[in-house]
């Protein structure tokens, strides 16, 4: 680590563990919902957990690309971060406010919630997503503004590099679409329309351009590829990501009322949307292949490998599964969804979050340049134990998938409820929730490698 | 420098002359008031094999080893053929 | 006929960045996608399609082809240029290059205008539809090649490339010509086959 502020970014990823430890509790908790319908109901009813576990992923993630950003900034600038005091005054306001805000979600109903923070001043509640008060929304702009002014300050300052400056891109993206949360208007076409512009066009696009820098960083310096060489594909990953990105998000658009060229627009756009993923995937490989010197820490590598393996998997492929409008006529929102839901958000998004602290987390607390041999064994096993129990979960909710739509939406008249259609699919449930619980052993482990102590291993250039 | 001999024209004047007379058949094609099949397949044809000059000549493929070409003029191949079997299969 | 240029020398990476040629196939993908389903979706609207596809100004399309090839041409002279170590001759090419990709911006902003004036857009039928969206991506297309043309032309002036290093402008023209090859198909399947 070569400047002190790039320590701001621990807190924010020890924060970001935590919550997704309880991201995976609550995941848990629903899947037996799924097959025990009144599991701790009342104190947790299914639409609460639902809404924890959602919210939780996005807010662990964004605590995530913070810690990431405020340790890759300075580095990348060559410069001390703007303000470090800024930076931590702004993670406690954060962790405060999200926890704050999932003690209301579990204390007291929903409408009462919405009735003590004034939603009826301005109405923001009730979305999938954003079911935030919208005073917890104000908060989260102010931490995102505060953020994105200590990073741009400290960009600006510095030396400018194209990781940087496709961070930065991305994180203005993430703040600018974030507004449209607050923008709930009462037709319902384009309240459902201007709702997609919030989490989806983060995580078809502007997310991508964060993903992509954290990932062009992460093998700079674990392989020692001429930065050039790695830039240039960082350019043409995020160019066709945006190409495809911004109108594949047309795919969201076909059935809420919208005009119907989205159905052409929407379906060519987003298949191709695989396309930025597959070129990540091509380029993370071709430059750990390349690499001119062998890096310590191999967990780190292993992490980014994977993150391009995976996101290749669960966003490309699974979406490309459901993405054409004739097939989702069928597939909207059935369990082909969620699978390609967790398999996306875990391959792309959670997976780009662990390799920057798997890389980083070793300098944060005092090493040279990784963690000791035994412990980055006991890391790889969880990202075995959390990546395959990740693959069979998408694997079981695609089964269960398909067996829905063909029961409940094929066949005419002989198509079945809703309810009994669920009752039928049962068993995928049972094993969806058995792969829950060892992806929690792996995250378990995961936890368990930070304590794991041993000679640490040095640079072997 | 060196000094160039061209003959009267360099190759990729004379590949530009033939794409503009291409793109001049195209247009009188239709301007004659050609239509159906035979249309469809002369100028389909004609599109092709301009962009198999583009690629050749102008992004100098031509020249380069054994991967890009094939890709370039597969493409081409693909996009025609499926073009082709839309406008001209009898639909049933 | 003295040092003829070595013209058959078999290099094996294409002329330019090899980034640059990824993105172009990818690039060409998603054009590929679009004819081929624009083929399909008149497949089961011929008349429809037939009948619109003559409100186009067909002559425009021919105009523009013209442009487009020429201007790929003059780029092809500004590579040869600079490969004789010949900056301002590069730079100028490449600057007429450019001033065609103005030109096909106008020709194409002209249709379009004539067409939204008459009350016609994205929603007005399934042929306008894919006319407007495949011109449209197309034309965002030929603008971002002409921000890269100018970058290269700019540098090109200053000096910034050589006989012997001269990736930049190869890279460049790469894009060019795929804006180019990707216009040759286009007009002729949406302005003439029928």
């Amino acid at each position: 680590m070569q400047y002190q502020s790039q320590m701001v970014a621990k807190p924010y990823f020890i924060a970001a563990i935590g919550l997704f430890t309880a991201q995976i509790l609550f995941g848990l908790i629903m899947g037996l919902q799924y097959v025990m319908g009144d599991f701790l109901f009342p104190e947790i009813p299914f639409n609460v957990a639902r809404m924890v576990h959602t919210n939780l992923l996005i807010v662990w993630l964004l605590f995530g690309f913070m810690g990431a950003s405020y340790y890759l900034v300075p580095e990348e600038s060559e410069s001390e971060l703007f303000s470090p005091k800024l930076a931590l005054a702004l993670f406690w306001i954060f962790l405060v406010a999200g926890a704050l805000t999932i003690i209301g979600y579990l204390a007291v109903p929903y409408a009462t919630l919405a009735k003590i923070t004034g939603n009826d001043l301005l109405p923001t509640m009730g979305r999938e997503f954003l079911e935030q008060p919208t005073i917890t929304k104000l908060g989260i702009v102010v931490v995102a503004l505060g953020f994105l002014f200590n990073i741009a300050m400290t960009v600006l300052k510095g030396r400018k590099t194209t990781i940087t400056l496709v961070l930065l891109l991305g994180l203005t993206g993430l703040a600018v679409f974030f507004l449209f949360s607050f923008y709930n208007p009462s037709n319902l076409v384009l309240d459902k329309m201007f709702w997609w512009w919030v989490v989806h066009l983060w995580v078809e696009g502007v997310w991508e351009l964060i993903l992509g820098a954290i990932l062009a960083f992460v093998l700079i310096k674990t392989t020692g590829v001429d930065r050039e060489v790695i830039e240039k594909w960082l350019y043409v990953i995020i160019a066709m990501t945006l190409i495809t990105g911004i109108l594949g998000t047309g795919h969201h658009y076909y059935w809420i009322g919208t005009p119907e060229y989205w159905q052409i627009i929407g379906s060519v756009f987003s298949a191709m949307e695989p396309i930025p993923f597959f070129m990540m995937t091509v380029f993370a490989f071709n430059m750990v292949n390349q690499r001119r010197r062998e890096h310590p820490n191999k967990a780190a590598v292993l992490w980014a490998l994977g993150t391009a393996v995976m996101a290749f998997l669960g966003a490309g492929v699974w979406g490309f599964i459901h993405t054409l409008s004739p097939v989702n006529y069928y597939t909207h929102g059935s369990q082909i969804t969620a699978a390609h839901g967790h398999m996306a958000f875990y391959g792309a998004y959670v997976m780009i979050v662990l390799t920057i602290i798997s890389y980083a987390m070793p300098m944060m607390r005092g090493r040279a340049a990784a963690n000791s041999n035994k412990s980055q064994v006991m890391e790889m096993w969880s990202f075995w134990l959390m990546t395959v129990s990740m693959v069979f979960i998408t694997l079981f909710l695609t089964a269960a998938g398909i067996l829905q739509v063909y029961m409940q939406r094929i066949g005419g008249d002989a198509a079945q409820s809703f309810m009994v259609v669920q009752e039928k699919i049962t068993l995928f449930y049972w094993l969806r929730e058995a792969a829950g619980l060892v992806f929690l052993i792996g995250l378990i482990v995961y936890i368990m490698s930070f304590f794991v102590g041993g000679e640490e291993q040095t640079e072997t250039a | 420098m060196k000094k160039e001999n061209h003959g009267l024209l360099r190759p990729c004047t004379l590949i530009w002359l033939l794409l503009l007379a291409l793109t001049v058949a195209t247009y009188v094609a239709a301007e004659l008031g050609l239509q159906g099949q035979g249309l469809v397949m002369g100028v389909l044809t004609i599109a092709l094999i301009k962009g198999q000059l583009v690629a050749d000549w102008f992004m100098g493929l031509r020249r380069v080893g054994s991967f890009w070409r094939p890709v370039l003029s597969g493409y081409l191949l693909i996009v025609g053929t499926f073009i082709a079997v839309a406008f001209l299969l009898p639909q049933g | 006929m003295t040092n003829p240029i070595p013209e058959t020398t078999n290099t094996k990476s294409p002329p330019g960045d090899l980034a640059i040629w990824v993105f172009i196939l990818a690039e060409l993908s998603v054009f590929g996608a679009l004819f081929v389903v624009y083929a399909f979706a008149r497949r089961y609207n011929v008349e429809l399609f037939d009948h619109y596809q003559l409100t186009l100004d067909r002559t425009a399309g021919l105009i523009n082809t013209v442009t487009l090839i020429t201007s790929s041409y003059f780029v092809v002279r500004a590579v040869a240029a600079i490969k004789r170590g010949n900056s301002p001759t590069c730079s100028r090419w490449l600057s007429a290059a450019i001033l065609l990709g103005v030109l096909f911006l106008v020709v194409k902003g002209m249709e379009y205008q004539h067409h939204f004036s008459q009350g016609i857009g994205l929603s007005t039928n399934l042929f306008y539809t894919f006319y407007i969206a495949l011109t449209f991506f197309h034309f965002m297309h030929v603008i971002m090649g002409m921000v890269i043309l100018t970058v290269v032309a700019i540098k090109a002036h200053r000096g910034g490339y050589s006989a012997e290093e001269h990736t930049g402008v190869e890279t460049g023209a790469s894009y060019w010509h795929m804006v180019d090859l990707v216009w040759l198909i286009l007009f002729p399947l949406i302005y003439v086959m029928h």
